[in-house]
């Protein structure tokens, strides 16, 4: 009966202090009856084994124990969904971003110094451990209080049906995005026509910033590709639904611009800056830094249009989707 | 058996035992009209073909008999201390309840069976 007191303590270690010793007590009574009647069928003493494959069958202390306990949770399930939502929400906006800062400060930090870029990221991974726990440990905390204070707070029961959102149509453009994207195109437009037509685009008490001569063939293409994505949002404006043909001319333009984009980023774009009184070696190291910082930034731009176009692209199956699936209906009704 | 089968198989088990939770305390109840111990009940259980694990019988107890419907007392049997369960008077009130709701759900399942 050895290893039944073993088992019976095992249980008893996760019990309630108050009723430990009643279900033990219980517990030790229907597994002694249990040994008597296979006792008296076989005729014979159970062997440990025997004895063993009966507390088996009786299952796992922690198990057997946890019947007894009221059923509790950090966060329940109702809860559940949204604290998963949250944790969603601050991976994408929160340290996804971190993450790229970091890479960008890793690339960085290894050009100027002599420490090697495997060694810059495995600081960067001991130093991104602590800030996520501490975010998601946070994010955890403050649902664990919420789901304590869900019962009193009557959340749960005081809504209204009527505050619904709408019901959401992917493919339809708000036209809010339209509106911003054709004044944004606007204000770009005169910005860069009012301000950068030259390539001297700064002069004013004796300081002067130059660009490039390439200036001028981003110039004239930064227009042309403005001036396509204002009209487009102003199609959009009157027709806000997305089309197979308007989501491609978007993903070609956003092509365009990500290529223009990256390129500038390399380009050396800025070729000179001169202030009054400053030497020449001081302005021209200045100029030297703003290009290289410029250059190392490639890898995120690059990472920032994909991600964009990558959007482009979904947005353009899911169109798809849609024509083929009213396509099935159509033939369906049609059938009928 | 294939991998379909097997699923199905394992979903029915689950439905069947999701079924068979909710008749538990209709048998538990109706069983404890004569007062009996906990590896007694068992057996009797499913020597009627309720079968119950330990481990979902005792805490099934306890909490019945926290809710008034059952009383208990450890008494002396056989050399040795067991604890004796019966059905309460609040018992016996809830229990004919439930065996007519039980009554009324098995001729709405007949006539929906019936139905289809």
């Amino acid at each position: 009966m050895d290893l039944v007191n073993r088992y019976l303590q095992a249980v008893k270690f996760w019990l309630p202090a108050k009723q430990k010793d009643d279900i033990v007590s219980e517990l030790a009574e229907d597994i002694r009856s249990q040994v008597e009647e296979q006792e008296s069928a076989l005729g014979r003493k159970l062997n440990e084994a025997e004895v063993s494959a009966i507390l088996k069958h009786h299952g796992r202390p922690l198990l057997v124990a946890s019947h007894y306990l009221p059923q509790r949770h950090l966060i329940g399930p109702v809860l559940f969904p949204i604290y998963l939502f949250v944790l969603k929400i601050v991976a994408v906006f929160y340290m996804v971003p971190w993450i790229i800062a970091w890479i960008g400060i890793a690339i960085s930090r290894s050009a100027h110094s002599e420490q090697s870029l495997l060694v810059t990221l495995a600081s960067f991974w001991t130093a991104f451990w602590p800030t996520a726990f501490f975010v998601i440990g946070s994010i955890t905390t403050v649902f664990a209080v919420l789901e304590r204070n869900q019962a009193k707070s009557k959340f749960m029961e005081q809504w209204d049906p009527l505050k619904l959102p709408p019901v959401r149509d992917p493919n339809r453009i708000p036209i809010a995005n339209s509106i911003t994207e054709v004044i944004g195109g606007l204000v770009l437009c005169s910005w860069l026509i009012g301000g950068m037509w030259y390539r001297t685009i700064f002069h004013f008490s004796g300081m002067s910033i130059t660009l490039a001569p390439t200036w001028e063939y981003f110039f004239w293409s930064i227009i042309l590709l403005t001036v396509i994505g204002m009209f487009a949002s102003g199609v959009n404006l009157f027709r806000p639904y997305w089309t197979w043909t308007r989501a491609s001319v978007r993903l070609v333009t956003d092509c365009a611009g990500s290529v223009l984009f990256c390129w500038l980023m390399k380009a050396n774009i800025l070729a000179s800056i001169s202030v009054a009184n400053v030497p020449e070696s001081k302005t021209a190291q200045v100029a030297n830094a703003i290009n290289w910082w410029s250059a190392k930034m490639f890898p995120v731009a690059v990472v920032a249009c994909v991600v964009i176009l990558g959007f482009d692209v979904y947005r353009i199956l899911r169109i798809r989707m849609r024509d083929g699936h009213s396509g099935v209906l159509n033939a369906a009704s049609g059938a009928c | 058996m294939s991998p379909g089968s097997e699923s199905n198989g394992n979903l029915f088990e689950n439905l069947r035992l999701e079924l068979r939770r909710g008749c538990l305390v209709l048998a538990v109840l109706a069983e404890l009209r004569t007062e009996q111990y906990g590896y007694t009940l068992r057996k009797a259980l499913t020597e009627s073909g309720v079968e119950i694990d330990e481990g979902t019988l005792y805490p099934l107890l306890r909490r019945l008999e926290s809710q008034g419907l059952l009383v208990s007392e450890w008494r002396e049997e056989d050399k040795r201390n067991k604890r004796f369960y019966k059905i309460s008077r609040d018992g016996k009130t809830v229990l004919k309840l439930l065996q007519a709701e039980w009554q009324s759900i098995g001729l709405s399942l007949e006539e929906i069976f019936k139905e289809s």
